[in-house]
């Protein structure tokens, strides 16, 4: 059994941290000051460019993108270390091209779609976003009602779909709709290409989320789509929607894993500084206790994570391991986050630190993509079934 | 021009380090390893002169165990053509590592040597010295700037009071400083084609030298612990405490 990475992804792992630290966390104070002003924690066109051409100048681009469109088709082993790092900042800035549509779009698209669609992507060149929940209709698919009606040779989309990232600036939506009420989720869900000028499609809000995030909702009203906008086999969208959902958990765990790890060093240097009754915060059993459990949490977070991976780049099944990990990881980074503002104390509370920022964002992950108690059903039902 | 750079596998520079508790030695048990800073510049150094088409080719060594490789990886990675390791075990001084270098010298024929001016490990700053006596080779420490001129090269180098600018024959050695150069990142296109590089491994016995210790380390210890500061009252009671305490002043 070999823990060690191989040397290559060490040195990338090096290399994003380097990014991280020389690119990334230098704009962080600005994006909390905007947050701090009720603007939104955002970076702004220039900044984002600047941060394009230096990941494409270091080769960073396309880390998972395959070889055929210039990615480096990396392992998720390797992107496991990646995003630890990517994870710290807070600054919202993902390496692009953003993975899981590009997981999604690489399993399904037919070779029109792949020009049209996961090319440019991959390029860059085009923003992708997903529309999955409906109102009413988030972690049980089976309860989706935005439907598709194949009429002549167009397919007619009508319904609701809400907390979509990114509906502001999306060139096109994966969206899933229910083809086949009768077969449900295994059979009746399709993923459609739907671009966002597609007369019909229209953001009916902009809903502000924690963090100065947002979300928005979409309202489809017969939607009129060619029949080459059928992304993948009718009936069979369940299974690469959840390929690309397995895809952003894991990215989420590993986020969730350099958020805490920092949360922790922020505590491990601060503690010894800061006295209280006559001894450094350090010395105090319960802050102890916080470091050595957030140490341990961690490790195990990242075992985990590691080992996911490796399934996944064998080919196995991950279902089980994903969901005990993202509920593992979400949930342990809030708790560290939280004893790290506990130690911080009042300075804690501030939004000059990125403390109460790292919480909000793992607030979001403990909900997005699955909330933790669903994750846990699917682990307990897997086991329970034997 | 054929360039050969010397890396150094040392604790990374954002590392704490700390005495082991028997005064052996540093403690280097789960420590971050990374190649020594300066070693990163003199690898820039090269880079830069084949990419201004003065080098035809540079050559990575590092002197060490297997792990050691890995610096050689990252010297590959930064823009070497090929790297060597010349195995050895343990803590190796400077006159060894002199005397191997030496040896490596006389196999490859460079017509520079580039060498940081000293490992942020011990600290020695006597590695590219040493060379330069065993080699008969001029040398050029503390380089701020290096410039090739026709069959010498021009050295500016960091002295006490100021910079001084020597013009060396080639062959000749260039130790590095701080201010040479700002050293890249290996982009993740080159990590993998360092992967491809040739990497060839010596044995001391190969280069005609045999790693004899001249140095023993006797105790290893923490620097005394610093006085907290105190406020003082006034610009005078400043004065004061400068002259008659701390008596910088006088």
């Amino acid at each position: 059994m070999d823990f060690e990475l191989p040397e290559e992804y060490r040195m990338l792992e090096e290399l994003v941290a380097n990014f991280v630290a020389d690119h990334l966390l230098p704009l962080e104070p600005e994006v909390l000051a905007r947050e701090a002003v009720g603007v939104g924690a955002y970076i702004t066109a220039e900044e984002r460019e600047a941060l394009d051409a230096t990941s494409r100048e270091l080769g960073l681009w396309g880390l998972d993108a395959p070889e055929s469109m210039g990615g480096m088709d990396l392992p998720a082993i390797a992107l496991v270390a990646v995003n630890e790092h990517v994870g710290k900042s807070m600054v919202p800035y993902v390496l692009p091209p953003d993975s899981p549509n590009l997981r999604m779009l690489d399993a399904t698209v037919n070779d029109e779609q792949r020009s049209r669609y996961l090319e440019p992507y991959v390029r860059g060149e085009t923003v992708s976003a997903i529309a999955i929940s409906e109102p009413g209709a988030g972690s049980d698919p089976a309860a989706m009602k935005t439907s598709a009606v194949l009429r002549g040779d167009e397919w007619v989309l009508n319904g609701r779909k809400i907390w979509i990232s990114k509906a502001d600036i999306a060139d096109h939506f994966i969206t899933m709709a229910v083809t086949d009420k009768a077969q449900g989720a295994r059979g009746g869900i399709s993923a459609f290409l739907v671009d966002s000028d597609t007369p019909g499609l229209s953001v009916a809000r902009k809903i502000p989320m924690l963090g100065g995030n947002a979300t928005y909702e979409l309202e489809l009203s017969d939607c009129r789509l060619p029949a080459s906008a059928l992304l993948g086999e009718e009936g069979k969208g369940f299974a690469p929607m959840q390929l690309r959902l397995s895809t952003r958990r894991l990215e989420m765990a590993t986020w969730c894993i350099g958020i805490a790890q920092r949360a922790l060093d922020m505590l491990v240097e601060y503690a010894p500084q800061r006295e209280t009754f006559g001894s450094a915060l350090s010395d105090k059993q319960t802050v102890q206790n916080w470091i050595a459990e957030a140490e341990t949490d961690i490790h195990a977070a990242r075992l985990m994570a590691w080992h996911t991976a490796w399934k996944l780049d064998r080919g196995d099944s991950v279902r089980r391991e994903i969901s005990m990990l993202k509920a593992h990881a979400t949930e342990m980074a809030w708790r560290i986050v939280d004893r790290s503002m506990q130690g911080f104390g009042a300075m804690g509370m501030t939004k000059e630190l990125p403390l109460q920022q790292m919480a909000n964002e793992v607030r979001l992950m403990r909900i997005y993509d699955g909330p933790t108690e669903i994750h846990k059903w699917v682990v307990a039902r897997d086991i329970l079934r034997g | 021009m054929k360039v050969l750079v010397a890396v150094k596998r040392v604790v990374d520079y954002n590392v704490k380090v700390r005495a082991k508790a028997d005064g052996s030695d540093v403690d280097l048990n789960n420590v971050k390893m990374a190649i020594n800073p300066f070693c990163e510049i003199a690898v820039e150094e090269a880079v830069r002169l084949k990419e201004a088409g003065t080098a035809t080719e540079v050559v990575a060594v590092s002197i060490g165990d297997k792990a050691c490789q890995e610096q050689i990886r990252t010297a590959l990675a930064l823009g070497a053509d090929r790297g060597i390791q010349v195995e050895t075990e343990g803590a190796v001084e400077p006159l060894v590592v002199a005397k191997l270098l030496k040896g490596v010298i006389e196999k490859e024929q460079p017509q520079l040597v580039i060498l940081g001016k000293q490992s942020i490990d011990g600290d020695n700053n006597q590695t590219g010295q040493m060379l330069g006596a065993l080699t008969n080779m001029a040398q050029g420490t503390f380089a701020s700037e290096v410039a090739i001129d026709g069959d010498k090269v021009n050295v500016t180098r960091e002295v006490d009071g100021g910079l001084q600018t020597v013009s060396l024959n080639l062959p000749a050695i260039v130790t590095t400083d701080l201010r040479l150069n700002e050293p890249r990142y290996a982009s993740l296109p080159n990590i993998m084609k360092a992967k491809k590089k040739p990497l060839d491994v010596h044995t001391p016995a190969d280069l005609g030298v045999e790693p004899k210790a001249h140095l023993t380390t006797l105790k290893v210890e923490p620097p005394a612990e610093r006085q907290a500061g105190i406020m003082v009252e006034s610009v005078e009671q400043l004065v004061d405490k400068l002259k008659n305490e701390a008596k910088v002043i006088s």
